[in-house]
């Protein structure tokens, strides 16, 4: 099977007002309904159902709230979905660029965070060894891997979290929004990844909010309004569907 | 179970990372972790030994046995209660198996009881003549059954916290209470029968019971105590692993 398959996922949240933690406020609200705790389920995703195959690079586009990162969780096995299910293709490495350098701990130093956060990802001493090298010259951060990561811009933080991610060689990467920081020679050169990555034949699943880079990039992209899937199709028509939604 | 042994490396940065961490920058570094047991083994001696002028003999060397295992658990204790609470940010970002964190809890504080040990046991021999014994090699065994013992509670007790916060206030209350329920600083047979079945109604007493045998009294555990020790480590890991595993799967929506 060389698909990663959606089959009608549906997320259900639960969101407490009024959230009763304490036990005063469970007295009171036991007394006056309007300090009790009320709860609401809320559906992030209502039966979400499509497939990617292998070497495509695919698009989630959608309004703030749509469903679209709740969705890249649910295929990256963080969220565990209320109905349906995810199948990814066997043995796939899966790669998550949900947040740059996630996990990086301030007090180390490059140098170990690197160690760190490849071990994050499930990867062994040695393997993360034979990716040392490449990591530090993509990120340029070679006079700096022994500085602590608090002492870092934010733009080299996020250099030496996107040369992790990239190097962690995943079949399956699924990137929410981060091409958004850094600036334009770093988005630049992430674009340029990423074109690589889908020249190896492997598979992006891309959130944005940029119409430029879903066309440039994606070879398929769908639409999310309110958790529902709107359309699957060509990224240009699927920009278009998402613009029409924001006329509303 | 199998994706576990693939993040070994992780459990071992995760240890490395508060070890150095602990540390780092300090004159003193690690023998910092030392002078709390020594301070309580201190402060007991005088009190106990010198001042109410009871306790068993070699009594330094009694509260050495019990205080260093004691602290061992009772931090591995409190500091689980975060071990899912405070990795909140990674667990939401990232699908990894989530028992790691309590494992690399307990494994951190095995590290520095594992320290102290090195360090204190040359000293009694040194210092308060105790002569090793046989016995001790079944220190190895009384260890790795109590290490298993602490690692089910650390794992209820990092799930729980997730879902009530109040875990953590009790967890240090409770180790408070349970610190004088457990014959760490006077012997068990010091105490009144009536007031003993209260302490064997306590399982880490077990635990403290079975270190004296081998270390202070050296001789070997009854096959009784054996028995006991080894039943409560599993029926606190199985249990403890059960639990967790059942609640996984709402931790990345509640921590």
């Amino acid at each position: 099977m060389a698909e990663t398959q959606i089959v009608n996922v549906s997320k259900a949240f639960t969101i407490r007002h009024n959230k009763a933690g304490s036990l005063k406020s469970k007295v009171i609200g036991f007394f006056y309904k309007r300090y009790r705790e009320q709860k609401e389920t809320l559906w992030a995703l209502k039966d979400v159902s499509f497939n990617i195959s292998s070497g495509e690079a695919f698009g989630l586009v959608g309004r703030n709230g749509s469903g679209k990162s709740t969705l890249l969780k649910v295929i990256a096995g963080i969220y565990p979905p209320t109905r349906g299910k995810v199948r990814l293709p066997d043995g796939a490495r899966m790669g998550t660029m949900i947040e740059l350098g996630v996990g990086f701990h301030p007090e180390l130093t490059g140098k170990e965070n690197i160690f760190l956060g490849a071990s994050i990802h499930g990867m062994s001493r040695k393997e993360t060894e034979a990716i040392y090298k490449d990591v530090v010259d993509f990120s340029e951060l070679d006079d700096f891997m022994d500085t602590a990561v608090k002492n870092y811009s934010s733009g080299m933080h996020a250099r030496l979290g996107f040369a992790l991610a990239v190097n962690l060689n995943p079949d399956l990467l699924l990137v929410d929004e981060v091409l958004a920081v850094g600036d334009e020679p770093f988005q630049r050169k992430c674009k340029k990844e990423i074109d690589s990555f889908r020249a190896q034949g492997k598979t992006i699943i891309f959130v944005s909010h940029s119409a430029e880079d879903v066309k440039n990039i994606c070879d398929r992209a769908c639409v999310l309004d309110h958790g529902r899937l709107m359309f699957v199709g060509k990224p240009a028509e699927a920009i278009g569907q998402y613009h029409q939604l924001l006329a509303y | 179970m199998r994706s576990l042994f693939r993040y070994r490396e992780l459990i071992r940065n995760l240890v490395l990372k508060d070890l150095k961490l602990k540390y780092r920058d300090s004159v003193l570094g690690f023998l910092w972790s030392l002078a709390n047991p020594l301070l309580l083994i201190l402060v007991y001696s005088f009190v106990f030994g010198h001042i109410l002028r009871g306790g068993p003999p070699n009594f330094a060397y009694f509260l050495m046995v019990g205080i260093l295992p004691w602290n061992f658990f009772a931090q591995s204790l409190m500091m689980s209660t975060g071990s899912i609470l405070d990795n909140g940010n990674l667990i939401r970002k990232v699908a990894l198996p989530m028992e790691v964190f309590p494992i690399a809890t307990v494994l951190f504080n095995l590290a520095q009881y594992v320290f102290a040990l090195i360090v204190f046991f040359p000293m009694a021999v040194l210092f308060f003549k105790v002569s090793p014994a046989l016995s001790w090699i079944a220190f190895l065994p009384v260890l790795a059954l109590h290490v298993l013992f602490t690692l089910g509670l650390c794992l209820i007790v990092s799930t729980a916290t997730v879902f009530y916060r109040d875990v953590r206030h009790f967890t240090e209350i409770f180790l408070a209470l349970l610190f004088w329920l457990t014959p760490i600083i006077y012997d068990i047979k010091a105490v009144s029968p009536s007031l003993r079945t209260v302490l064997y109604m306590n399982p880490f007493s077990y635990f403290i019971l079975a270190y004296q045998d081998v270390l202070y009294h050296s001789i070997f555990s009854s096959l009784d105590r054996l028995i006991t020790v080894t039943s409560l480590a599993l029926l606190s890991l199985v249990s403890g692993y059960t639990l967790f595993v059942v609640c996984k799967a709402r931790f990345s929506e509640e921590a």
